[in-house]
C-alpha cells in the first residue's frame, strides 16, 4: 500500500520539472529555486529507493494484486534505481574528470599564466570559461582582456563565483539524475533551466561587485562575440543572454516567496520518510 | 603543488621554444634556447618525454638523439581550447565539464539582448543591496 503510494509520489515528482521549467518567478530567487530543484529530485529518488524496503517491512495484500507481487515489484524498482544511479554517477564523474584534466593541461600549455589559476588564450575572439575541479582554471582570451575594465571585472567575478561556490558539483548532480532518467520521462529543458539558474547566481555575484550596467554590457559583448562564431555545444539555452539581462531589471522577489521556496525545499525530501513512518506506524 | 606549478611553467616554456622554432629540436637545442634558466639536461629530457606521452609533441630519430617537435601549432591547440572538450563527451557531460560565460547567441537573441540592454542603461545602476 505505502510502497504503491511512494511509487505514485515518485511519478508525480518526476512530472514536476515539466511544470517548473521556465517559471519566470522562480528565476528571481535563483538560489532558492536551485535548492528546490535539488530537493525535488532528491525526494523522487528517496521515494523510489524507499518503495522496496517498505514493501518488505509492511506487506499488505492489495485487492487486485497478491502482496508478494507488489513486494517483488517494489524491491526490483528500488534496487534497480540504486544500482542504476550509482553506475551513472561513476560514469559521468569519471568522464567529466578526465575531460577536465585533459583540458586543464591544454590551457596550461597554450595559455599565458596570469597568477595561480588564470590562463589567457591568444585569440581574437571574446570568450571566457572556467574548468572547475580541485585544480581549477579560469580561462579568458586576449580579446576579452581588451574589453573595458568594468566588463572584464564583471566576467571575472562571474567565473570566480562559479569556482568558489562549486557550481560544477550542482550541475554534475543534475547531469547524473538527468542521464539516469529514462529518455521518455526526462526533459532536456530541466537541465537547461538548472544551468541557467547557476548562471543567474554567478551573475548576482558579479552584479554585487560591478553593478548591473557593467554586467549587462559584458553579457552583450560576449553575446555579440558568440553570435559570430558557429555555436558549439549546448549552452544555458537560446535567449539566455537576453533572459539574464532582463533579470537584472526586475525587482527582488518578495521575502515570502523566497521563504516559501525554502519551506518547500525542506518539505520535499522529508515527505517520503514521514509518509512511510506515519502510514506504517 | 609548488613542484607541479614549476613543472607546468617549464612545460609551457618548452612548448614555446618548439612553437617559436617550428622545427624538430634535440634536447640540447631546447635547453640552449631556454633563456635565463638554470636547468639540468635530464630535467628537459624528462619534460619533453612527458609532453610526448601527453601527445602534444612528436619525436623522430636523428642518429643517436631524438628530435622533438610540437604535435600541432599553437593556433590549432588554442582553437581546441576554445572549443572545450567536445570530442568524446555527450552534450550534457560537456555542459557540466566546463562552464562557459555564454556560449551561443542567434541573431534574434542578439536583438532581444540589445533591447534588454537599452532598458538596463536607461534605468542605470541601483544602489547595491546585500543579498
Amino acid at each position: 500500500m505505502i510502497a504503491t503510494l511512494l511509487l505514485l509520489c515518485a511519478a508525480a515528482l518526476i512530472a514536476v520539472p515539466h511544470v517548473l521549467v521556465r517559471t519566470e518567478r522562480l528565476r528571481r530567487s535563483p538560489r532558492a529555486a536551485l535548492i528546490l530543484w535539488q530537493a525535488l529530485s532528491l525526494s523522487a529518488v528517496l521515494c523510489l529507493l524507499g518503495a522496496g524496503p517498505i514493501a518488505w517491512l509492511r506487506p499488505r495484500p492489495l485487492p487486485p494484486l497478491p502482496g508478494g507481487v507488489v513486494t517483488a515489484l517494489a524491491t526490483i524498482a528500488s534496487l534497480g534505481v540504486l544500482i542504476h544511479l550509482l553506475v551513472r554517477a561513476h560514469d559521468v564523474d569519471s568522464r567529466i574528470r578526465r575531460a577536465r584534466e585533459e583540458h586543464r593541461q591544454l590551457v596550461d600549455l597554450v595559455g599565458r599564466h596570469e597568477g595561480e589559476h588564470t590562463r589567457v588564450l591568444r585569440s581574437e575572439q571574446v570568450a571566457a570559461y572556467c574548468v572547475p575541479g580541485a585544480r581549477s582554471r579560469l580561462v579568458i582570451t586576449d580579446a576579452l582582456t581588451a574589453l573595458p575594465a568594468d566588463q572584464l571585472a564583471a566576467v571575472v567575478a562571474h567565473e570566480e563565483a562559479h569556482l568558489r561556490e562549486r557550481h560544477d558539483l550542482v550541475l554534475e548532480f543534475f547531469t547524473v539524475l538527468h542521464t539516469a532518467t529514462p529518455r521518455f520521462l526526462r526533459t532536456d529543458a530541466a537541465l537547461t533551466e538548472v544551468a541557467l539558474l547557476i548562471e543567474i547566481i554567478a551573475d548576482r555575484a558579479a552584479w554585487r561587485e560591478v553593478g548591473e550596467v557593467s554586467l549587462a554590457r559584458a553579457i552583450l559583448s560576449l553575446a555579440e562575440a558568440a553570435g559570430e562564431e558557429v555555436p558549439t555545444g549546448i549552452s544555458a539555452g537560446a535567449g539566455a543572454a537576453a533572459t539574464r539581462i532582463r533579470l537584472l531589471l526586475g525587482d527582488e522577489p518578495a521575502p515570502w516567496q523566497t521563504l516559501a521556496l525554502y519551506l518547500f525545499c525542506v518539505a520535499a525530501p522529508a515527505t517520503p520518510p514521514v509518509l512511510s513512518v506515519l502510514v506504517a506506524g | 603543488m609548488p613542484k607541479n606549478a614549476i613543472l607546468g611553467d617549464l612545460e609551457q616554456a618548452i612548448m614555446d621554444v618548439l612553437w617559436t622554432d617550428g622545427g624538430a629540436l634535440t634536447v640540447r637545442e631546447v635547453l640552449d634556447r631556454l633563456t635565463a634558466r638554470d636547468l639540468a639536461y635530464t630535467t628537459v629530457m624528462t619534460v619533453l618525454s612527458r609532453l610526448e606521452t601527453k601527445g602534444v609533441t612528436t619525436r623522430e630519430r636523428d642518429g643517436r638523439a631524438w628530435r622533438y617537435r610540437a604535435a600541432a601549432t599553437r593556433e590549432s591547440m588554442t582553437a581546441q581550447a576554445m572549443r572545450g572538450p567536445l570530442d568524446d563527451l555527450s552534450g550534457e557531460d560537456r555542459q557540466a565539464a566546463i562552464l562557459h560565460f555564454l556560449s551561443e547567441a542567434s541573431a534574434d537573441d542578439l536583438d532581444a539582448v540589445r533591447v534588454a540592454m537599452a532598458e538596463v542603461e536607461a534605468k542605470g545602476d541601483r544602489p547595491r543591496r546585500r543579498r
